[in-house]
């Protein structure tokens, strides 16, 4: 993780389905924030954080991370940040464990083992993805927030099927990471008032 | 995610999808086999159409099998993953291309002494068919990967659209079934399996490239 951390962006226009989402929205993250994304259903929340990720284009703008402008690429930007879609991007025909070890293939197994404890699923490690439920395969995603050491988190509505139990880890998790200089950016409707430091209005 | 995590990972799910594989495969055997019943078994037919017939059977298991490339990890959404992974998206293709051909090309030529024994290819006309085979397919896979990725998100008709990419693959059967053709003959083949392996490396630098665009659109549709 690195030790100062920012994302820029200046002047953001995402259009999609013929309609803006946001037009010269501009704001910045500095290591230790959490910014928490509002807004209506469709008010293109998801399609911010696409864009930011590089997942989707934008119309116009610049993004630049740690100082450097990765607007056309972005893959600086994309080493050194997690995204969790709506689908959480978790391969239904591995394990658990396989699925870990998918996208963080360094942990070493007893790191792997303390943070599938903490989620509960130390007893689904190798049961295939797809026998699990929809809260259990999100927190299989969420196990990546332990261990992959990125610096920007990119959440869609992360706390969505979670229980309560899982909502409060992850609420924890995600305070420890920004106080360790980590950024956060999330869309939630739940009321995280306590976590995130400020807030980005998309207006329909 | 490596690309070494990511090559183990598609070994993984190619291995647990083994049914599915082994669906093409039989889905080969039974168009081969049903040629000489269903049109006619004699020799002198068989041994001049064998190349055509095999060839014919490896382009439609090879395009069923690409159909589905990219489904399953568009709908979990690791598809989305790889695409914001910071990691090459075309290096990423090939190596899952490697994988695919690995794992459909490999069973279907261990089975193709049996079957060229069955069509009555001479063993002159069996090794250039293997040589074309090894030398042809590869670019089967890039050319069909690109059709593959246009169609994750198309839940009808995709098979139809995999058609549309089918004109691209005819040089490839020409050239095979005319470099098997001379080497019955027994006149030098070397050109024509210079032709295909110019073909598949062509589709090796092009096709990575646009399936990668294709894939960013379709993550998005
Ligand atoms: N896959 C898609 N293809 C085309 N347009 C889309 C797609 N997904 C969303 N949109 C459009 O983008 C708008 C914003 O969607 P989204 O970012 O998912 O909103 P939110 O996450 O705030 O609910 C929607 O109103 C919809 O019109
Ligand atoms: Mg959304």
């Amino acid at each position: 993780m690195q030790s100062f951390a920012s994302l820029t962006i200046s002047d953001l226009w995402i259009e999609r389905a013929e309609r803006d989402l946001c037009k010269g929205l501009s704001f910045s993250v500095q290591s230790g924030d959490v910014v928490r994304i509002l807004g209506e259903n469709g008010a293109g929340k998801s399609s911010l954080l696409k864009v930011i990720v590089g997942a989707l284009s934008p119309e116009e703008g610049r993004i630049a991370y740690s100082g450097e402008d990765v607007t056309l690429d972005r893959s600086i930007l994309q080493q050194d940040a997690l995204y969790i879609g709506h689908s959480v991007g978790v391969k239904q025909r591995l394990s658990v464990a396989e699925n870990i070890r998918w996208y963080c293939p360094d942990v070493c197994t007893n790191v792997l083992h303390e943070a599938l404890k903490s989620l509960e699923l130390i007893d689904y490690m190798d049961t295939p993805v797809k026998k699990l439920s929809a809260g259990q395969t999100r927190r299989v995603a969420l196990a990546r927030l332990w261990l992959s050491q990125k610096t920007l988190w990119l959440l869609d509505e992360p706390f969505a099927s979670l229980d309560v139990k899982g909502v409060e880890l992850l609420e924890e998790r995600i305070q420890q990471h920004a106080l360790a200089g980590g950024m956060v950016i999330l869309t939630s409707h739940q009321n995280l008032l306590s976590l995130a430091s400020r807030d980005v209005m998309l207006l329909p | 995610m490596t690309y070494s995590s990511f090559l183990k990972a598609e070994f993984l799910v190619l291995w647990r999808r083994k049914q599915d594989v082994f669906n093409a495969l039989l889905f080969f055997i039974i168009v081969v086999v049903l040629f000489p019943i269903g049109v006619n078994s004699s020799p002198e037919f068989l041994a001049p159409a064998a190349a055509g017939i095999i060839w014919c059977a490896t382009v439609l298991a090879v395009l069923m099998a690409l159909e589905s490339t990219f489904k399953e990890d568009h709908r979990d959404g690791s598809l989305e993953q790889l695409v914001v992974s910071g990691l090459s998206l075309p290096l990423l293709i090939v190596l899952k291309i490697i994988a695919q051909w690995l794992v459909v090309m490999l069973p279907l030529l261990i089975t193709m002494p049996l079957l060229a024994e069955m069509l009555y290819l001479p063993s002159s006309g069996f090794w250039a068919l293997i040589g074309t085979l090894l030398v042809g397919s590869p670019s089967l896979f890039f050319i069909g990967v690109i059709g593959g990725a246009l169609t994750v998100s198309i839940k009808q008709g995709a098979m139809l659209v995999m058609l549309l990419i089918l004109p691209f693959y005819l040089p490839v059967i020409i050239f095979s079934t005319l470099a098997v053709k001379a080497a019955q003959a027994g006149l030098p083949y070397s050109g024509f399996l210079a032709m295909l392996l110019a073909m598949s490396l062509l589709s090796l630098v092009i096709s990575p490239f646009m399936t990668a665009i294709a894939v960013k659109a379709s993550v998005n549709a």
